[in-house]
């Protein structure tokens, strides 16, 4: 009949596999070419758990419930997956099924390509998550959140000015010849251990770290975040400093002395440089912290006249004084009052001060003739 | 005053050439052709394609510069157990430049590929 013919030659033709089975005992009734490109065993009045060898008795219960079957076939040195449905039919009272084959090989591969692909791409994305992580850590080191998020979102930090903030310089007595008297990892391995101590001391009192050069460490409260308390905040740091340095001195055989100078004012913060870039901040208020800091004694903390009136409910304040300040003129400075436990302390013996005595040593800027520590920043 | 970070370095062939999209392609039309050789086609008769395709996978894209590293000693330990010979290397080598060239490749990054498969010649051939 014409209908069936043409659609006898369309089933041959197409690139789905078709096999007509009878239902009651898995004989073969028809197989278009494309199934028999595929199970080359197969032809008419067999059974199609033989043409297809890879085809269990149960998949075929399994396929007409509903299942994709899947099963194997080699042609040359191909392996092939070939899924498999099936259908049930009726045709002219005998009961058939008839067997949809698909040549799914291509998409299992991708699907493998695929996974292997994502496992690596997963793993590559931890490692990158990891590495962010590292970079983040060490860019926060050497500028403030708020810049980092500036300098991620935009590429670039703007200059911006901070005012009113007060900046903590602090110094070394005699690291230079501290250095070279004992041995230098040892003594950088300290000055490392203390500059980690004073950054702890600095987080309770939203004093950051700005930056150390050498053993000179640079603080600032009041940046980014405004704090109207920036003086009396870095006066507590810098005591707290100093008190930490009495009880680390009093235990360890190193002796470490520090000068801290801290003075008010505005400041502008900035990234600077483009390879090699560190966060850093400029103005009157960063010069004035530093000529204080070489004005004062071994353990002592100068701060300007506008500091000391800022800190007058809280602090006691001793050696007031005027000096003439390179850059600054004539200014009234004084000095913090030691804390009691500071006066207190004291060293049960001398173990090590590597040879020198309390004024021996230069601190590593440039003292100049007039007695006031020059420091460039 | 603004610090910024600017990049010069070239696009990886991996992303150049479409990334795992183009890569499909060629390690599909590779494997087919390889299949079809009879120098070496035989090496993959029974090969368990999902663990071949995921070793292709890696290697590809860290030849293409990729997000994938395949160590050397992970190249080696799959190719050990095929013994190939130099003329088989040789016939792997022709059939991925025709592959290559199939795919649009321009010449000097399909040289690029294959001198970075060449330097693991040793690696490879047993």
């Amino acid at each position: 009949m014409f209908p069936e013919n043409i659609s006898a030659r369309l089933l041959k033709s197409i690139g789905v596999g078709v096999c007509l089975v009878e239902a009651d005992n898995g004989i073969i009734v028809f197989c278009n070419a494309s199934f028999m490109n595929w199970f080359d065993a197969a032809e008419r009045d067999m059974l199609l758990l033989d043409a297809v060898p890879d085809l269990a008795a149960e998949d075929i219960a399994r396929a007409i419930d509903g299942a994709a079957i899947e099963v194997k076939t080699k042609i040359k040195r191909r392996t092939l997956i070939i899924e498999l449905s099936a259908y049930p039919a009726d045709f002219d009272g005998r009961k058939l099924i008839v067997f949809e084959c698909q040549n799914v090989s291509r998409l299992r591969e991708t699907e493998a390509m695929i996974d292997s692909y994502a496992t690596m791409v997963d793993r590559r994305t931890r490692d990158l998550e990891r590495e962010k992580t590292q970079v983040e850590k060490l860019l926060l080191n050497i500028m403030p959140r708020t810049v980092y998020e500036e300098y991620m979102t935009f590429g670039s930090v703007a200059p911006r000015l901070f005012e009113p903030v007060s900046v903590l310089m602090l110094d070394f007595v005699g690291f230079t010849q501290m250095a070279a008297a004992a041995d230098p990892t040892v003594t950088v391995a300290e000055l490392n251990d203390i500059f980690t101590a004073f950054d702890r001391i600095g987080e309770l009192y939203g004093c950051e770290r700005i930056k150390t050069v050498g053993d000179c460490y640079i603080a600032v409260t009041g940046l980014p975040h405004p704090n109207p308390d920036h003086a009396v905040s870095t006066a507590k740091c810098a005591s707290k400093m100093i008190r930490y340095l009495q009880r680390r001195n009093s235990t360890h055989q190193h002796e470490w002395r520090a000068r801290i100078g801290i003075a008010s004012g505005s400041v502008v913060g900035s990234v600077v440089g483009v390879q090699k870039y560190i966060y850093d901040v400029f103005g009157p208020a960063v010069n004035l912290a530093a000529r204080l800091q070489a004005l004062s004694e071994p353990m002592e903390i100068t701060v300007s006249d506008t500091v000391s009136s800022e800190l007058i409910d809280d602090f006691a304040m001793t050696r007031r004084r005027t000096e003439s300040i390179r850059g600054f003129g004539e200014r009234e400075v004084c000095c913090l009052e030691k804390h009691p436990d500071t006066k207190q302390i004291t060293r049960p013996q001398v173990r090590g001060n590597f040879g020198l005595t309390k004024r021996d040593a230069l601190p590593v800027a440039n003292r100049g003739t007039s007695g006031v520590t020059t420091f460039s920043v | 005053m603004t610090a910024a970070v600017y990049s010069s370095r070239p696009l990886p062939l991996f992303d150049k050439y479409g990334g795992i999209k183009t890569l499909r392609h060629v390690i599909m039309e590779f494997y087919d052709r390889v299949l079809d050789s009879d120098v070496i086609g035989h090496f993959f008769e029974d090969t368990d394609m999902v663990r071949l395709i995921d070793h292709q996978v890696k290697f590809f894209t860290m030849v293409l510069g990729g997000p994938s590293d395949f160590s050397d000693e992970r190249l080696a330990r799959a190719h050990a157990f095929l013994r190939l010979n130099h003329d088989q290397f040789d016939e792997a080598v022709t059939l991925l430049i025709i592959t290559l060239e199939e795919a649009n490749f321009a010449p000097e990054d399909r040289d690029s590929v294959i001198t970075a498969i060449e330097a693991r010649r040793g690696i490879i051939v047993t």
